[in-house]
């Protein structure tokens, strides 16, 4: 249940082949350096950026734009609204309504950081099975319980996500149909939230057992899963350049983007 | 009300980290206060797995639908380990459907995980004083709910409202997006509050044990 995360999964490119304990902390980095950025100039550079990591990854340009879709409708209401409600310099008129050149800036600078960051979490993600990603974060020091816990809910989500189908089927073909706010409907799907997380408790116990009787607690450490070689440490030290670099170019301009189009 | 990657300042997101890291801290370390620390780690995953599974539950508010959040409840059933559950359903919502974001995951379990804690205590309170009834259970269900989803809209509110990279036209605009903003959230109070209290009563009916907490 990743929603076709591991679609791609199985292509040839430098990202695909890089070990994953490198690539998550080269590109972690880079896309925190990315949310430091408020120039311009810098904007510009990260677009290039991404758009360069992208085509190296060898991912269709059709998996990101079908990402891009789910998240941006809270982007949607910030393009909206902030043009109209941000910012004192007044560029255009639309009736009663004025649009003002500051909030159009921060609505461009919003929008390429979160589309820039989003396609590099997606390269970090859809190109190492997610399950490899959190034995590596566990590798980097993930504390024992959250590791844990991650790959176990990992493990059932789909299998749960399969039992509330199966339920919201069952009460469909029974009759219920949820059209309008009642008590009547609030109550049947709580009901069903809650036959949800029975379910989930009883199974628990059993996987619990289960675990125990495999020794459970007695595990080596997942660091030995994990070899890396020169070419991973190179690459994470480009990517560390790359992100310094958007820094140190951002502390230099040292203009955000309204200063500089004044 | 997941704040995505892009909108926040780096300040706040390491911010948000750096908290989000304490509150993980202290709660590990609650957990691995209890007997068997280990026992608690399937239950806890598999209610963080059926959580995330519940929240895909759309409820009508026409003319749209809203899908629960239900932070309060986890926050009730699982006590401190609601904590590292919504961090962890955090991190992969955000990979695995986009909502959210990485950089902003620290802020957005700040939003999401403290009143948990807090719905958590105020669960609690129905242990004080009087005898146990249905009635009971479900009335403090509402409150953990509701009261749960009323912090975490109130900061996110307030975060998102102070950290746009931009002023607002006057303090006029800004008072009236603050306010615009709280009050579209209040039918999801309303909502939380009674699904909580409803689910409550069911589970005390059906398996009482879950909810004597993980």
């Amino acid at each position: 249940m990743n929603l076709g995360l591991d679609e791609y999964i199985n292509l040839d490119s430098p990202f695909h082949r890089w070990e994953a304990r490198y690539k998550l902390i080269g590109l972690i980095t880079l896309i925190f350096a990315f949310s430091f950025v408020r120039d311009l100039r810098m904007l510009l550079a990260m677009v290039g950026v991404t758009v360069a990591i992208y085509v190296i990854s060898r991912l269709p340009a059709s998996f990101v734009l079908r990402r891009l879709r789910f998240p941006s409708f809270f982007l949607l209401a910030l393009v909206l609204t902030l043009p109209f409600l941000s910012g004192q310099t007044v560029v255009l008129s639309i009736g009663p309504l004025d649009v003002h050149r500051e909030g159009l800036l921060a609505v461009l600078l919003i929008a390429i950081r979160f589309i820039s960051i989003l396609t590099i979490a997606l390269v970090l993600f859809a190109t190492t099975p997610l399950l490899t990603t959190i034995k590596a974060m566990r590798a980097l020091g993930l504390p024992g319980i959250m590791a844990d816990m991650a790959l176990l809910a990992l493990r059932y989500i789909q299998e749960i996500g399969q039992d509330l189908k199966k339920m919201q089927t069952s009460m469909r073909l029974r009759g219920f149909r949820k059209r309008r706010l009642s008590l009547y409907g609030l109550r049947t799907l709580a009901w069903l939230g809650g036959s949800i997380l029975v379910h989930s408790y009883e199974r628990s116990e059993w996987v619990y057992k289960a675990m125990i009787l495999r020794g459970y607690g007695h595990a080596p450490h997942p660091r030995a899963e994990f070899q890396s070689c020169h070419r991973d440490v190179v690459t994470l030290g480009i990517f560390l350049l790359i992100a310094a670099g958007f820094i140190t170019g951002d502390i230099l301009f040292g203009h955000g983007v309204s200063a500089l189009l004044q | 009300m997941h704040i995505p990657d892009g909108i926040l300042p780096i300040s706040v997101n390491a911010g948000g980290y750096a908290a989000t890291a304490a509150v993980t801290w202290y709660s590990i370390r609650k957990i691995k206060q209890k007997e068997n620390p280990r026992e608690g780690i399937p239950k806890a995953s598999l209610l963080t797995a059926a959580f995330f599974v519940v929240s895909w539950i759309h409820i009508p508010v026409p003319p749209t639908s809203v899908h629960l959040v239900l932070n309060g409840l986890l926050g009730a059933l699982l006590g401190y380990y609601a904590f590292p559950a919504i961090l962890i359903g955090l991190f992969f919502q955000a990979v695995m459907f986009g909502h959210g974001g990485l950089t902003t995951l620290g802020i957005n379990a700040v939003i999401m995980g403290l009143p948990a804690i807090l719905a958590y205590y105020i669960f609690r309170l129905r242990k004080l004083g009087g005898k146990d009834s249905p009635k009971k259970d479900g009335a403090f269900g509402f409150l953990a709910g509701a009261v749960a989803i009323g912090v975490s809209v109130a900061i996110f509110v307030g975060i998102l409202v102070t950290n746009l990279p931009t002023d607002f036209i006057s303090a006029e605009v800004e008072r009236a997006a603050i306010y615009t903003l709280a009050i579209a959230h209040l039918p999801l109070l309303g909502i939380e509050g009674t699904i909580t209290s409803l689910l409550v009563v069911f589970l005390r009916r059906v398996r009482p044990g879950i909810l004597d907490g993980v």
